[in-house]
């Protein structure tokens, strides 16, 4: 906490100097100059906006402050983002350009791990569906474990040297389970990239 | 895509560009810091800001020189970081300005029309 902010209750001390230490974390990635500019502004902004705030104690004025300037990540990301580009771009650097090129594959990597991992979970949940189904008409269609080492295999006909996994409640459990799994994956799906981003503007 | 879901897709996308617009014609005005600007949009517009989203975007006109930034510490001693204005934001300000008369006088059309 510097002398420019001067808090009074030991309450408030705490919040303000946890705020200030999670700006510090979160403004890390930065060169320290733009690290203190961008802190200095927000704190600033955080003193003069508890000030003005109507709650009767300190602490709730910090507190209505620091919610009035919403979660960190909302601002801190882009702001931090846009800096590191810029200065990336500005210096040419082949250290900043390697950065920049490990960070976009690291994030390509990731979304070809997810893209991969729903692809499967869609793929198996369609597919026990349609044993599921296939089941009631012809018995043999299900989830065969082998004899000596418990192989599990996914069949549409009989397996001579292989036991036939729960044949009588397979349809059920294999119907449920993959609607479910299907209902789970797209919720997922959505909540991880369809849901509308929150950028702070409210109504 | 059900309307409500659209609409907020729509408008953060809406105010966002229109945030930019309305920093500049307040720094048209006048120099002012982060929480003053803030301030002034709660107060006469309609668009409720999470503060901190300012952030980005002041920073945004600093990098593509439509800005300048100054320190200055007040009479209550908080420091304030102070916009203001270059030629090049007035220039950008005016063309946006006339962009927002012939798109709003058209969109308005319509929606009359509508």
């Amino acid at each position: 906490m510097t002398l420019q902010f001067p808090i009074k209750s030991d309450t408030s001390k705490k919040i303000w100097s946890a705020f200030e230490r999670e700006l510090n974390h979160k403004l890390k990635p930065l060169p320290e100059s733009e690290r203190d500019d961008i802190k200095m502004e927000i704190l600033s902004h955080l003193y003069e906006s508890a000030l003005n705030d109507k709650a009767n104690s300190e602490e709730n004025r910090i507190i209505n402050a620091i919610d009035r300037l919403g979660e960190p990540d909302l601002y801190l990301t882009p702001l931090i983002e846009d800096i590191l580009q810029a200065q990336s771009a500005a210096e040419g650097q082949p250290k900043a350009i390697v950065l920049s090129l490990l960070k976009t594959t690291q994030k390509s990597l990731w979304h070809l791990a997810l893209t991969a991992i729903f692809a499967f979970g869609y793929f198996i949940s369609i597919i026990i569906f349609i044993m599921g189904i296939m089941h009631i008409f012809n018995s043999n269609v299900g989830i065969w474990l082998d004899d000596n080492g418990g192989l599990l295999s996914l069949s549409f006909s009989f397996q001579p040297d292989a036991i036939q996994w729960m044949p009588e409640q397979f349809s059920f459990i294999a119907i449920t389970l993959s609607a479910f799994t299907y209902w789970g994956l797209s919720k997922l799906l959505y909540l991880l990239f369809l849901k509308p981003k929150k950028l702070g503007f409210k109504q | 895509m059900l309307p409500d879901q659209i609409i907020d897709r729509w408008l953060p996308q809406f105010r966002k560009g229109l945030l930019e617009f309305i920093i500049l014609l307040k720094l048209q005005q006048g120099m002012s810091y982060g929480y003053e600007i803030a301030s002034e949009i709660k107060h006469l517009t309609s668009i409720e800001v999470a503060e901190g989203t300012l952030y980005p975007l002041l920073n945004r006109l600093k990098r593509d020189g439509l800005v300048t930034t100054e320190w200055k510490t007040e009479d209550i001693g908080t420091p304030r970081k102070y916009y203001q204005i270059t030629k090049t934001g007035i220039e950008t300000l005016d063309k946006m300005k006339l962009i927002w008369t012939n798109t709003h006088s058209s969109v308005l059309k319509m929606v009359m029309q509508s």
